[in-house]
């Protein structure tokens, strides 16, 4: 995956604008079959697409697999993959979140050092965000947190004064309010 | 009792006659493949047999109707059958077995993949229980192939095969046609079930009804680049591949004619509109004479039909065609606005939208835009002629016009990959339509004996041309030994120099001279013609071209014509790479020289 902070450079093709770029949200719906996700994935790489995060999961449809991708690009960048996306056979439908009223939910589990400032310190910060948690050792608490990737962040920012020691995010996933 | 028997004995005899009516019966895997192969009307396959494949071979026997053609290395096999693919529109039928057999037909997928050509690869599988385990000759051609087909398919149950052959035959012809894999692992060949052919869609039942549902474009889009068509003053037409494979050579030629805008083909898409067509003024990019090169340079309107802005036709995009407007039609709409964003953006096929288009633009006179053009042309060939060439050896043009002479224009040419697919390009005169075959996206170097079988066997009744370098022809030579078990009667020029020559001619430019690894041997190419049970002639003076050409159009059967050129002669104008079109080198009397 690539550097959060950098943009891909490009074959002088599509040039877009510098600065144009953002987080574009897409939502991917897949037929179960064998290398369909392959094909997404591999879509996503050939056409160098700056991918933030990946997530795939079973939807309420038999046979159908649901992608959430986060790629940060300029708007003529993504209007170009999503059109190789819909070239994929498997592939039966690819939206843009990204300007639709849409749910963004990241689940993260946080390892925190408990020894410097003491269970309670931590749980009070946990708190403030809505975090909860999932499980306590003799040195270490495991904070949970389901929230936007903003939310998110600033938990992670916060707790980084009193010493975090594994981080494990799910990535992304969306659904558009008053979809289907 | 016995009244009660023969009822029953009747109705038995019935129930058979209806069944085998429907023609539902129990058939192994490999007999399925056979049968919907002739559903879907395959007359002709080029393979090599091996042991992942092996069932498929044994019930081949049992259908004569399916004539395989055993190439002898399987590159050779996906050439051909794309070869097969481009002159027909038909899909052209590959078959390898699992492992090495499947993975020498990458090179052959990935050329038909980048020129969008149909061509269906079925391959052996090891069987599904070693499917994972680093089996003998298992390699995982579904993953390999991936990046380089339209779609692949690994056949999980033989319940599955005959809707996998169908789909694929449908996906690699429909919108913007493609390859497609389809993987058989051995007991899936072995399994049996039942098969009707009356339940799946063959791919010309399913064009048939995806052409009854293509809509013309909008009348807004068509009004907007009727608009747009009517207000340039230097427009210009650019027809690629999709002209070609959307059968759209009358409506091309009608759009240009009511508008009168000139028209530039691109690599794929010559003989799209005629070299012999007023209209028509040449290739445009890397290669393509000065006169087109500036035309793009100075239209204020660009009309991009069925091709997709290759960076060979484009040099520097950002110096490419500044001047203008874009309509860009294209029935992949993902190739709307990857290169070049257009003003206006049409997704549909080639020959509906220009028909389409046809019908709402006015009639125009662009003779003065066009004049300019020619007193552009007329310049550079003014300055061309003033050089003084050697006129004693064969020189690649003449050998290119004497063909064109001696075969009347019918001829369909398949050129390989360096110096001489430009030369032949640019200065072999394109007519007939559909005359020129080459691997123009991926640039494959041994293509053209190979494709050049597929073409002859598509279109038997035309002359057949094979135009290859000394270095290209030596990568699928092999199969001059299936021409002669084929009896193709195909007839194959080596245009020898003794180099690589393109990579030579960049050395030279590029690279200060500094000739690395381009010189290059090979063998005699005469007694190697005769080795293969072939005719072969060698001609190294001009004036023994004409009658080597005619001879080996009165020999009925394949000849190898080697003709041995200039070292060192390069191929002009040349755009460097990285510049701008309109930049080229030129011929001069002193060598080469670079010209704004």
């Amino acid at each position: 995956m690539a550097n959060p902070t950098s943009v891909a450079t490009r074959a002088g093709t599509t040039n877009a604008p510098e600065g144009t770029d953002r987080l574009h949200i897409l939502v991917i719906l897949v037929e179960d079959r064998p290398g369909a996700i392959d094909r997404v994935v591999g879509a996503l790489r050939r056409r160098r697409a700056n991918t933030q995060s990946l997530t795939m999961s079973q939807t309420g449809k038999p046979n159908m697999v649901r992608v959430t991708a986060l790629v940060k690009d300029a708007e003529v960048v993504i209007d170009q993959v999503i059109e190789q996306l819909r070239k994929i056979v498997d592939v039966r439908q690819v939206v843009n979140a990204t300007d639709k009223q849409a749910v963004l939910r990241e689940l993260a589990l946080i390892t925190v050092d408990i020894k410097s400032a003491g269970l309670h310190a931590i749980i009070e910060v946990a708190h403030q965000f809505g975090a909860s948690v999932a499980d306590v050792t003799a040195d270490s608490v495991i904070l949970e947190i389901t929230s936007d990737a903003q939310t998110l962040e600033k938990l992670i920012e916060a707790l980084q004064a009193f010493g975090i020691r594994e981080i494990a995010r799910s990535g992304c996933v969306a659904l558009v309010a008053g979809g289907e | 009792m016995a009244i009660a028997t023969k009822i029953i004995q009747q109705s038995d005899a019935t129930k058979q006659g209806e069944q085998q009516g429907e023609s539902v019966r129990e058939l192994t895997g490999s007999e399925i493949i056979c049968e919907a192969l002739m559903h879907e009307g395959v007359t002709l396959m080029y393979g090599y047999p091996g042991g992942a494949i092996m069932p498929f071979y044994d019930a081949l026997t049992s259908y004569p109707t399916l004539h395989h053609v055993l190439v002898r290395h399987e590159q050779a096999a996906a050439h051909a059958a794309d070869g097969y693919a481009r002159a027909t529109g038909k899909a052209g039928v590959c078959v390898a077995t699992s492992g090495p057999g499947a993975t020498n037909l990458v090179t052959g997928l990935a050329t038909a993949f980048m020129d969008s050509t149909p061509v269906v690869a079925i391959t052996g599988q090891v069987a599904s229980q070693f499917i994972g385990r680093d089996a003998f000759q298992e390699t995982d051609i579904i993953g390999v192939t991936q990046p380089i087909t339209k779609h692949n398919f690994l056949v999980r149950n033989v319940a599955e095969l005959a809707e996998a052959i169908h789909e694929a035959f449908r996906i690699a012809r429909s919108g913007r046609p493609g390859p497609v894999l389809i993987d058989v692992p051995k007991d899936v060949q072995f399994a049996r079930t039942t098969y009707r052919a009356s339940d799946y869609v063959t791919s010309d039942e399913y064009l048939r009804s995806i052409a009854a549902q293509t809509s013309r474009p909008s009348e807004y889009i068509l009004k907007e680049a009727a608009q747009l068509i009517a207000q340039a003053k230097q427009p210009l037409i650019m027809a690629g591949h999709g002209v070609v494979l959307s059968n759209a050579y009358g409506e091309l030629k009608a759009f240009a004619e009511k508008t009168s805008i000139p028209v530039i083909t691109t690599l794929l898409g010559l003989s799209a509109l005629s070299d012999a067509h007023p209209l028509h003024i040449g290739m445009p990019g890397m290669h393509g004479p000065a006169h087109a090169n500036h035309a793009i340079g100075a239209a204020d309107l660009i009309i991009g039909v069925g091709l997709r802005f290759d960076d060979r036709v484009t040099g520097n995009v950002s110096k490419f065609a500044t001047n203008a407007q874009i309509i860009h039609i294209d029935i992949d709409a993902s190739e709307m606005h990857k290169v070049k964003v257009a003003t206006v953006p049409i997704v549909a096929d080639a020959k509906v939208a220009l028909a389409a288009l046809n019908e709402v633009v006015a009639p125009a006179d662009h003779s003065a835009w066009l004049g300019e053009i020619r007193s552009w042309q007329a310049a550079a060939e003014g300055r061309s002629q003033q050089i003084k060439r050697d006129d004693t050896i064969p020189s690649p043009i003449d050998i290119l016009s004497t063909i064109r002479d001696v075969t009347k224009g019918e001829a369909i040419v398949v050129s390989d990959v360096g110096q001489h697919q430009m030369w032949t390009a640019r200065f072999y005169e394109w007519t007939r339509p559909n005359s020129h075959i080459t691997s123009g996206g991926l640039g494959t170097m041994g293509f053209a004996l190979p494709a050049a079988m597929g073409v002859k066997m598509g279109v038997p009744d035309a002359p057949v041309w094979v135009v290859a370098g000394d270095g290209g022809i030596q990568m699928n030579i092999q199969e001059l030994a299936t021409l002669r078990q084929e009896g193709l009667n195909i007839k194959i020029a080596i245009m020898n120099n003794g180099y690589l020559g393109m990579v030579r001619q960049w050395q030279q430019f590029f690279h200060s001279r500094n000739y690395s690894e381009t010189p290059i041997t090979g063998p005699d190419h005469v007694k190697l013609a005769e080795a293969y049970g072939l005719v072969g002639i060698r001609v190294t003076k001009s004036e023994e071209v004409e009658a080597a050409v005619k001879r080996a159009m009165e020999i009925a059967g394949p000849v190898v014509v080697e003709f041995i050129i200039e070292s060192e002669a390069n191929v002009y104008p040349m755009v460097a790479p990285g510049t701008g079109i309109t930049t080229m080198i030129e011929e001069t009397a002193e060598g080469s020289t670079h010209n704004g």
